[in-house]
């Protein structure tokens, strides 16, 4: 491959083999140690479908679709949500103000405002792993091999492979299509368990617009007013207040 | 002093909301009251661990079942913070469920018991103090040679359930002279393992599944009653296109993922089996080599079946006719890659073993089990020729055994035991009194049948030692409670699978004083004059002397987390480990101790009108009655609910998420129900392992009901095997009290 080959990273999921174990979650807990009450990632039930005993039921994993065009980035004041060229989509922790705009831009609804940090958070395809050459930690742990990873670019990888001469489902409708790089190798029994909805301002530039700006305007304007505040404190009352910090 | 807790859990039962606010008041720094100084120094040698602010990574072994993955644990800054299968090891190959992705939460758990406490309220108060390691071993030490010299060693029980320390647990109890040893297993698996025996003449076969066409599950969820190489395989031949036959009166997650679900009337899948036998014997569509060779009694067998014909066994079993002769054909058909399996836990009905026993001859007569790659009767792991320190033989015991084995219980094998009869001989004081129990690593209070008359039997003992990483609900009664290390803050024994032998090492220092079964039991055998039956100076030392035949040295094994070693392939076994030599389709055995030679139908009791069957079983998030405190755990899978199916809920004017009182002739419970179609309308369902009883469980304390509240003691008189599923309750919207918003997660 070429010095400048840039992977471009997709999930697989096989809802046919996942078991609800829950392991991923477990995992993905672990291994971002995300607060109590709060997760990255979703193990969506269909629910007991139908009537006894002709009965259905579907597991479908469920995360950041990690979209070519995430409206989460858009919608980002700061730049601090961003996608990298082998397009998963991650947030600059140092560049978050926690807004909230990005949760609201979502049409999948799978990002929050951690508890502990005040950042966005969501999946982030374990950037940090796959950067070593590991797979996402919920991939790595799954016992059914539901969650598959990989490079979709490369035909010879995992994901490409169980692609291949298969009709894949991409978790799309009418009204919202951010182009989703995950690929479900079933369609989903209970839609509206999945499927993404219209968020409150489909426009992403409109919503920037009208309320983003003059917020931030007013986000930042706050911050540095606090900022002058403490620091006219400071000189009023000297260093010590700052040293029992 | 502050006590360890200040109430007993009393009725009418405490929301969490409220017991957190008692646990504030109380002052939750201080529940243990901090009267002694520290224990004294180590007589341990510490494992040589890289520094406390290391990142560094161990290769252990998972101990959050009894299956025993391969774990690579990472830690960063001294603490560990990540758990990944070992794809070396043949039990995780690279993966971990939930539960062994959890395992750390375990260690750094907020009710971890960091030292020795020693009773002073009332049993059941739960009020203890601290006390350092000397003073809890000298004293427990010192009550237990007076049990002895007043009682006889038998009025002391033991008390372990499935673990690698086993072997010295069990040193302890054969060197002590107790002839009453309580395990887990005739609360799960004795009738499965005792037909095997009976069978084949081994505990349990291996079983493969690559290629396989066709599978008979009789209850095994093997989709949450994880076990994890078995379930991936499963799975793969599910992919593969292999039929699955999945009987349980419960739509499970394994359900959702067989080719056929056949919601059978508990009890009854006995019935089910003889009408395969009998279709597969009267159409002639066994392995006739097989069967002429290998076997004795099949004359027996074809005669007592003939009665049990599909068209019988459809009107018990409520699966129809043609079901059940498809089956037998198509299940013929695909032999040798097809396998019936036996099941796991298989304590449902006095008539399990029978069931049992049916299963066995059904691989047998498709002659499956000597297929090589198929469902292969394996040896017992074979003798890799481990070292063990030296020891004097055991002292001779004479005293009957409290189980009832065998003066009441004849052909129950000596190893699987009756615990729940033990229990009741606690009670009786039949056939005489016991005055002791140290139980280690196991919950009777949450596993035994009637949880009642268990803690009445605690009431009768002069001393209840409880070994744990928590006070769990069995420590919540005992006079002391000692706390261990978790596995991973400590070594085990050695471990061999396939042809590899495992080590489980510290991946850290054990937290606060715990300490290693390794060094407790040493430890307390020392002060019981016991000392030559625990020759190792530490853990480490154990383990060199286990490895020294090997010529492998402890860092090397350490270092990489197994060594291999060599194994004669397994060949099928032809040489049955029987009375006859054969495999016996007809028991003599069981002929003499006046049982029936083959499997014939027994009829299982069924509720009366307005009550259901109570069933159990496992989910994919937790491990028995150990794993509810875990907050990792907690998160994915805080509680348990009744499954009701939705016309039972109707006509009681039950909704999803009310709650219901539970009711049994010997207890009852209040749960929330979900409401399912995924149940038969004749049962209801609860998961186990919750309604924990011990408020040294912050987590799980208040959370979802115990059946153990609910189950009826009745034991097959054959395997020995608790019969959990003929308990028939009752369900009635439960009187209204505040109740607290249910968590957003399936509970399905």
């Amino acid at each position: 491959m070429a010095d400048n080959y840039t992977p471009r990273y997709a999930f697989v999921i096989d809802p046919r083999r996942c078991i609800d174990c829950r392991a991923c979650l477990v995992a993905c807990r672990a291994e971002w140690e995300t607060p109590l009450g709060q997760t990255r990632i979703w193990v969506r039930d269909s629910g007991v479908l139908g009537e006894f005993p002709n009965l259905e039921r579907q597991f479908i994993p469920f995360q950041c679709q990690h979209c070519e065009n995430p409206w989460c980035v858009e919608a980002c004041p700061t730049g601090a949500t961003f996608q990298r060229e082998d397009g998963l989509v991650l947030i600059d922790e140092e560049a978050c103000i926690g807004c909230g705009f990005c949760v609201e831009a979502c049409p999948y609804h799978v990002r929050f405002i951690n508890s502990e940090t005040g950042k966005a958070d969501k999946c982030s395809g374990c950037f940090t792993r796959v950067d070593r050459g590991e797979l996402p930690a919920c991939v790595a742990t799954c016992i059914g091999g539901a969650r598959m990873f990989g490079d979709i670019n490369d035909p010879e990888s995992e994901v490409s492979k169980a692609i291949r001469g298969r009709r894949v489902h991409r978790l799309i409708t009418d009204q919202v299509d951010t182009g989703p790089m995950v690929f479900y190798l079933e369609e989903p029994l209970n839609p509206a368990t999945v499927m993404p909805t219209p968020v409150s301002q489909p426009s992403a530039e409109a919503f920037w617009q009208k309320a983003a700006i003059p917020f931030v305007k007013a986000a930042i304007a706050l911050a540095f007013a606090g900022q002058m505040g403490a620091f006219i404190m400071q000189l009023i009352k000297g260093e010590r207040e700052f040293d029992e910090m | 002093m502050s006590d360890y807790q200040t109430s007993l859990p009393g009725k009418p039962r405490l929301t969490r909301r409220d017991f957190m606010r008692i646990a504030a008041m109380a002052g939750t720094g201080a529940v243990y009251a901090a009267t002694a100084r520290p224990a004294r120094a180590e007589s341990i040698r510490r494992p040589h661990l890289p520094g406390p602010n290391s990142d560094y990574v161990v290769p252990t072994m998972c101990e959050m079942c009894v299956w025993r993955c391969g774990v690579r644990a990472k830690v960063r800054d001294g603490r560990i913070y990540k758990l990944e299968g070992n794809p070396d090891h043949l039990h995780s190959q690279g993966n971990l469920c939930a539960r062994g992705q959890s395992g750390f939460m375990m260690t750094y758990d907020p009710d971890r018991l960091p030292f020795p406490l020693k009773r002073v309220g009332e049993r059941g108060s739960g009020r203890f103090v601290r006390i350092s390691w000397e003073q809890a071993l000298d004293e427990i030490a010192e009550r237990m040679l007076a049990i002895k010299e007043q009682y006889g060693p038998e009025a002391m029980i033991f008390s372990s359930t499935h673990n690698l320390s086993q072997p010295l647990f069990e040193n302890l109890l054969n060197a002590y002279g107790s002839p009453n040893y309580g395990t887990q297993r005739s609360l799960c698996f004795n009738a499965m393992v005792s037909a095997h025996l009976t069978t084949f003449g081994i505990e349990e076969p291996e079983r493969k599944y690559e290629g396989i066409k066709y599978i008979i599950l009789t209850g095994r969820n093997l989709m949450e009653a994880i076990s994890t190489n078995e379930t991936k395989a499963l799975m793969q031949a599910i992919m593969d296109g292999a039929h699955v036959v999945y009987l349980d009166p419960r739509y499970t997650k394994t359900a959702s993922k067989a080719s056929e679900w056949l919601p059978i009337r508990p009890g009854t899948d006995l019935a089910f089996h003889l009408a395969l036998l009998n279709v597969i014997v009267n159409e002639g569509l066994y392995n006739a080599d097989f069967v002429s060779q290998h076997t004795v009694g099949f004359e027996e067998l074809e005669e007592t079946i003939q009665p049990y014909t599909p068209e019988w066994a459809a009107s018990i079993t409520e699966i129809p006719a043609d079901t059940i002769r498809r089956i037998a054909r198509d299940f013929s058909a695909a032999k040798p890659e097809s396998f019936a399996h036996p099941g796991w836990r298989t304590s449902n009905f006095r008539n399990s073993f029978h069931t049992e026993r049916a299963i066995t001859i059904l691989n047998a007569l498709m002659g499956v089990c000597h297929q090589p790659g198929v469902c292969r009767l394996a040896a017992p792991e074979p003798d890799v020729g481990l070292g063990a320190p030296p020891q004097p033989p055991y002292p001779r015991v004479r005293a009957p055994r409290l189980d009832g084995v065998p003066w009441k219980y004849p052909v129950v094998p000596l190893k699987l035991g009756v615990f729940q009869e033990l229990r009741d001989n606690i009670l009786t004081g039949e056939p005489y009194q016991a005055h002791g129990w140290f139980i280690s690593r196991q919950n009777p209070a949450m596993s035994i049948p009637e949880r009642q008359k268990t803690v009445e039997a605690f009431n009768r003992l002069d001393l209840i030692v409880v070994i744990d990483i928590f006070v769990n609900d069995t420590g919540w009664y005992a006079d002391y409670i000692l706390p261990e290390a978790t596995y991973l803050e400590r070594y085990d024994p050695l471990h061999v699978a396939g042809n590899r032998v495992f080590i489980r090492q510290p991946v850290i220092e054990p937290l606060g004083e715990a300490k290693s079964a390794l060094w407790i039991y040493k430890q307390l055998g020392e002060r019981l004059g016991l000392g030559e039956y625990f020759q190792y100076e530490d853990e480490e030392d154990y383990i060199r002397q286990q490895l020294e035949p090997l010529g492998v040295d402890l860092e090397t094994i350490r270092q990489v987390g197994y060594i291999e070693v060599e194994r004669p392939d397994l060949e099928p076994s032809y040489v049955w480990n029987t009375p006859s030599g054969k495999v016996e389709l007809a028991s003599e055995t069981l002929r003499n101790a006046g049982f029936p030679a083959v499997p014939v139908w027994e009829e299982p009791p069924a509720p009366p009108p307005g009550q259901f069957y109570l069933l159990t079983g496992k989910v994919g998030q937790h491990t028995q009655f150990a794993t509810q405190n875990n907050l990792y755990l907690h998160e994915v899978y805080p509680k348990n609910r009744l499954w009701i199916h939705p016309d039972a809920a109707a006509e009681r004017g039950i909704s999803n998420g009310d709650e219901v009182i539970v009711r049994s002739e010997v207890g009852e419970v209040r749960i929330e129900v979900w409401v399912t179609e995924g149940i038969r309308p004749d049962c209801v369902y609860m998961a186990p392992g919750f309604g924990h009883i011990s408020k040294g469980l912050t987590t799980a304390y208040g959370e979802g009901a115990s059946s153990s509240d609910l189950h009826l003691t009745h034991t097959d008189p054959i395997s020995g095997g608790q019969a959990l599923t003929e308990t028939f309750v009752t369900v009635e919207p439960a009187p209204r009290e505040s109740v607290i918003p249910a968590p957003e997660v399936s509970h399905g």
